[in-house]
């Protein structure tokens, strides 16, 4: 389980998160959905440790990750993965590489035969080819890339998966095959997701529950079929959009 | 389309003296605490030695002939001119005299210094740069692997070993080409430049000179690491990048140059 309890964060005299308050049950996937600058994806960075919140509690299981110590904090970071919006995968190493490079070995060996074992496992489970491993980043596609950076955040058995937009840049097919593979990860790995996105059709299909943050505050937290019913200007507003472009498409 | 719309705009001015005090006080603070990093992480050399071998290769094998060039060239120069300038008031052998003091002292690693801010400031600068502008420095932290360990301490220690050895040999071109100019154009003797070579040599301005080249090579990777880490803000933010680490590594550069031949006027 997640749990986040009156979370703050500031950057100057701007403060993005003004008191989130969030839980995600074990095993479920929560869709966090609003519009591109309101701080979804500062949430996701002060969760995993990237940012530090002013104020506020997060748990992840048992643990109050600002009161336990620094190892007790890591190791629990450790159990997660992070997707990040363009992938951000290390372009000076190959696709094998910078899977293996999420493994929680410190001598990193990525020749291992272990790490080789797990590495063709995570690319099955992220449905690329074996021949895709020696390549880099550079030769992939961008709907590959994603699936490299999803492989990256599963290849150490993480109990947690954060993702950032992660159907941001791809075209409609890529970013329904990503959806899916969302979904597929939860319900046959178990773990437990969290999926930033301001595409509403994205969070009715991968979340079992959808939260909406606007203006730094959780403004509704709803299970996903019950999104369509929910009477909020922003879902209004996504909405019409939705409908409009459905008429123009 | 105008191309003028990929001109990035001037710098904004708002603010002016305060504003860009407050930047460069808040980049030696991130600088301090860099360096504090690396001094803690110190002890994960089972991590950070492998890389640490193959930037001493990269930085040190690549650079040699540039730095052999720039040397040798900057060695000739001398000569050639304290030929043309001393030699019809002072005796021949002073030419060897004034060699071996320039090239060990000055000409080597301050010659070797600014290649490699070139080289190696500027790619380190434009390469954490760009990592940093495209997350991939925050996907590394997200893997659990420590920047400092895997990116600034093999840069920064690579850096300290190889500098040195390319100065040592600068200097050795540098001498050599000296000698060869001073026979040619002074004219002068091996003997003749030998008796001036070892009237100025002591050991201290060799070993002055390799402490230079380990000053001035851990100056321009950490410079260069620190820019790059800060970088924000797309392309513009990697240019921004690579242009403070040459600058900075420059200034940094010659200032220790002057403290560092000063302590030559004290203990030499």
């Amino acid at each position: 389980m997640i749990r986040l309890e009156r979370v703050r964060k500031r950057f100057g005299a701007h403060e993005v998160l003004r008191g989130v308050t969030l839980s995600v049950r074990a095993g479920s996937t929560l869709a966090l959905l609003g519009p591109s600058g309101v701080g979804k994806s500062v949430l996701l960075k002060t969760l995993i440790g990237l940012l530090e919140p002013d104020d506020g509690e997060i748990w992840v299981g048992d643990l109050e990750l600002g009161g336990a110590s620094r190892e007790a904090a890591e190791s629990v970071r450790r159990t997660m993965g992070y997707v990040f919006q363009y992938s951000a995968l290390f372009d000076s190493l190959t696709v094998a590489e910078n899977i293996l490079l999420g493994l929680d070995d410190r001598a990193w060996r990525p020749e291992s035969p272990a790490s080789r074992a797990r590495l063709q496992e995570c690319l099955r489970w992220v449905k690329l080819a074996p021949e895709v491993a020696p390549q880099y980043p550079a030769e992939l596609s961008g709907g590959m890339q994603k699936r490299v950076a999803i492989a990256r955040a599963i290849v150490a058995e993480q109990r947690y998966l954060l993702y950032d937009e992660p159907t941001a840049g791809l075209d409609p097919l890529n970013a329904e095959n990503i959806a899916r593979l969302i979904r597929r990860l939860q319900r046959e790995l178990g773990v437990t997701s969290i999926v930033v996105t301001h595409d509403f059709e994205l969070a009715k299909h991968v979340g079992d529950q959808v939260a909406i943050l606007d203006g730094g505050r959780i403004v509704a937290d709803v299970p996903a079929p019950a999104l369509d019913a929910l009477d909020h200007p922003m879902v209004r507003a996504f909405r019409h959009w939705h409908q409009r472009a459905e008429v123009v498409g | 389309m105008s191309l003028d719309l990929f001109i990035p705009p001037p710098p904004s001015n708002v603010g002016g003296f305060g504003r860009r005090t407050g930047a460069a006080l808040e980049a030696v603070g991130a600088a301090t605490s860099l360096a504090w990093a690396c001094c803690r992480a110190l002890r994960r050399g089972r991590d950070y030695l492998p890389l640490a071998y193959a930037q001493v290769w990269d930085i040190g094998i690549a650079s040699l002939p540039l730095v052999l060039l720039v040397a040798m060239i900057s060695g000739a120069v001398t000569s050639e001119q304290t030929g043309y300038q001393y030699t019809s008031t002072l005796p021949p052998w002073i030419v060897g005299s004034v060699i071996t003091a320039s090239v060990l002292t000055e000409l080597g690693p301050l010659s070797t210094g600014l290649v490699l801010v070139g080289r190696v400031g500027a790619r380190f600068g434009a390469e954490l740069g760009a990592m940093s502008v495209t997350e991939q420095i925050q996907a590394l932290r997200t893997v659990g692997r420590d920047p400092v360990v895997y990116l600034v301490l093999p840069r920064v220690l690579g850096a300290l070993v190889a500098v040195p050895a390319l100065v040592a040999l600068a200097d050795a071109g540098g001498m050599l080409a000296g000698w060869a100019v001073a026979l040619i154009r002074v004219p002068i003797t091996t003997s003749e430049f030998a008796v001036g070579a070892r009237a100025y040599f002591r050991p201290f301005i060799l070993y002055l000179s390799l402490i230079k080249g380990a000053v001035f090579g851990v100056s321009i990777a950490f410079i260069a690491c620190a820019a790059g880490l800060r970088a924000t803000g797309g392309a513009a933010g990697v240019g921004r990048a690579t242009t403070m680490s040459v600058v900075v590594a420059t200034v940094v550069m010659m200032i220790s140059d002057l403290l560092l031949t000063r302590l030559l006027r004290v203990f030499g």
